[in-house]
């Protein structure tokens, strides 16, 4: 098993890409989180540590993630590769282990390097910006998170964009379609219900990432929303792992 | 080690491109893997390696692929000149490729070197000429040195040096024990190169046998004779009830004969014939009389 996940690890790292996504997001995590300290916005309150750790919870921030998480399929269908690598590891499982590991790895990697930025951009913010006490503010809406559920949500995030890639063979889908369902579509969903007087209230119940939201705010109505969210996960990853062995390499 | 290739099927969704098929790779012999174009060549590669669904197995050594360990040391591929990422280097796409099998760093830059790579290794593959592309997917086959090499056409895009190098190579590769399955659609090709030939047409095998068997049913298919007096020559054989055509100023071609029955014939006829020989038939030449005639062809060969 080491070996596939050492071929997935120099896989990662030996394109210019990887790089270039990552130091993007750490670059969007710092402006995202330093932002607010800088501009005073205080209408939620003065922001706090929790709250600045949880802003790499953002979809804005993970979407450079799942540029990555995207080519983890996305290269290997698009330049053949899959087939090398398929000829190297015919046992397809051995191959999606590996690839889910380094991608956990990859995202707690990125999430810890996101703390350490936003700790210096914390630092370095204006005195009085940052509270120790209180709420503060959290940049996808509602309470701050928890950091475990910063990682978590991202890995979910990265790991949504992964199996999208899987099922489409199209590395661009797997960024686009999470990030539009989760800034375009629902929020035109949401517009809709509150148009129909409430009549498509459970669909709108049922969203990934109104669940997700919710439950990184901490919303207090909605307790299934942590389990509604991994529901969806869970499902693509099923689909996207049967696609990935039933099909022609 | 000796591949068996046991009722190979597959079905695209209009095409079916594999048809039970079954053929055996000796060990320390080349085997020539021939088939005009689309004929089933690379979907056949891809079956043998489990990477395509479809119905039959591949034996290594009689266990399957999977039940191998290091499977890279076992079976080394190369199925496209164009699988690399364009902007991952040769060295790095190499050490990757490595990973299975523990390749040190200096093994890379030893095949990197055998390849004639070694000047590009640090550079992005994606301006590579088709040529380097196959020289990288050559390499990244024989990295662990394999007991097999499954080559599909690898001789696309090499100017003649390099195909020499590669036909020298493979030889050799075979000579010390391990088994080369290499495809092409050029008979002319592999003439020089393989031991056996396994021949497809439309996903069907043709046959399976040594090259030098196959060789002598592909040629003297037509006899071409020079004379000056080849008009009468053309005349003698009419009478007897052989037909042939001319070919340019006294030059004859005779379908269907031997140089030793065209030669007699002039001999008793006093005719003085400038050339005899017999016309080595095109690959092409002979699939089409094959897949017309595909039956009896098949009958006559000792298909293994
Ligand atoms: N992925 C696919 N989907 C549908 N049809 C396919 C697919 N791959 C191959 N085919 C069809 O299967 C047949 C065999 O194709 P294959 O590529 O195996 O032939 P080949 O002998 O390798 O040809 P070539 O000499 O051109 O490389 C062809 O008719 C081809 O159109
Ligand atoms: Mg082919």
């Amino acid at each position: 098993m080491m070996t596939a996940v050492v071929y997935e690890w120099r896989r990662l790292w030996s394109v210019r890409a990887t790089w270039v996504m990552s130091v993007v997001y750490l670059g969007v995590t710092a402006l995202l989180g330093g932002g607010p300290l800088y501009l005073g916005d205080t209408r939620m309150g003065v922001q706090t540590w929790k709250g600045l750790y949880s802003t790499n919870g953002n979809v804005l921030c993970l979407v450079m993630l799942s540029v990555v998480a995207s080519q983890f399929f996305g290269h290997e269908y698009r330049y053949g590769l899959i087939r090398l690598t398929l000829s190297e590891f015919p046992a397809r499982e051995r191959v999606l282990v590996a690839k889910t590991s380094v991608l956990a790895a990859y995202v707690a990697l990125m999430t810890f390097v996101g703390w350490s930025v936003l700790g210096m951009v914390g630092a370095l913010a204006p005195k009085g910006s940052i509270s120790t006490s209180g709420v503060g503010l959290n940049i996808s809406g509602g309470q701050p998170s928890d950091m475990w559920q910063v990682l978590v949500f991202g890995f979910a995030y990265c790991v949504l964009a992964m199996s999208i890639t899987m099922i489409t063979r199209n590395l661009a889908m797997g960024v686009v379609l999470p990030l539009l369902t989760a800034t375009l579509i629902e929020g035109l969903i949401q517009g809709f219900s509150s148009l129909s007087n409430g009549k498509l209230d459970w669909l709108v119940n049922a969203l990934p990432f109104v669940n997700g939201n919710a439950w990184l705010g901490k919303a207090p109505d909605s307790p299934n929303a942590g389990l509604i969210f991994a529901a969806w996960i869970v499902g693509a990853y099923l689909i996207a792992t049967l696609s990935f062995f039933k099909r022609d390499a | 080690m000796r591949i068996e290739v046991l009722g190979l099927d597959k079905h695209f969704k209009n095409v079916h491109a594999v048809q039970d098929l079954s053929f055996t790779v000796e060990p320390g012999r080349v085997t020539g893997f021939l088939g005009p174009n689309g004929s089933g060549k690379s979907t056949t590669m891809r079956l043998m390696l489990g990477l395509d669904n479809g119905s039959g197995q591949t034996l290594f050594d009689g266990k399957k692929l999977t039940a191998h360990s290091p499977v890279t040391r076992t079976v080394g591929a190369h199925l496209d000149a164009k699988f690399f990422h364009p902007k991952r280097t040769a060295y790095s796409h190499l050490r990757m490729l490595g990973a299975e099998a523990g390749i040190s760093k200096a093994r890379v830059n030893e095949v990197l070197q055998l390849v004639g790579l070694e000047s590009v290794a640090k550079k992005r593959p994606g301006g590579f000429s088709l040529g380097m592309g196959q020289r990288l997917g050559l390499a990244g086959a024989i990295l662990a040195e394999p007991q097999v090499l499954m080559l599909d056409e690898p001789a696309n895009g090499l100017d003649p040096q390099s195909i020499q190098w590669l036909r020298d190579f493979l030889k050799f590769y075979a000579s010390t024990g391990k088994s080369v399955l290499v495809s092409s659609h050029l008979l002319s090709e592999m003439q020089l190169l393989a031991d056996d030939v396994v021949v497809i047409a439309r996903g069907k095998l043709i046959a399976a046998e040594s090259m030098s068997k196959f060789l002598a049913r592909a040629s003297g298919s037509a006899v071409v004779v020079r004379a000056a007096e080849a008009t009468r020559l053309g005349e003698l054989l009419h009478n007897m009830g052989i037909e042939s055509s001319a070919n340019g100023l006294n030059t004859l071609t005779i379908p269907n004969q031997t140089t030793d029955r065209i030669g007699e014939v002039a001999y008793a006829n006093g005719i003085k014939l400038s050339e005899l020989s017999s016309q080595t038939a095109s690959l092409e030449t002979v699939f089409l009389e094959l897949t017309d005639s595909g039956q009896e062809y098949r009958l006559g060969g000792e298909a293994k």
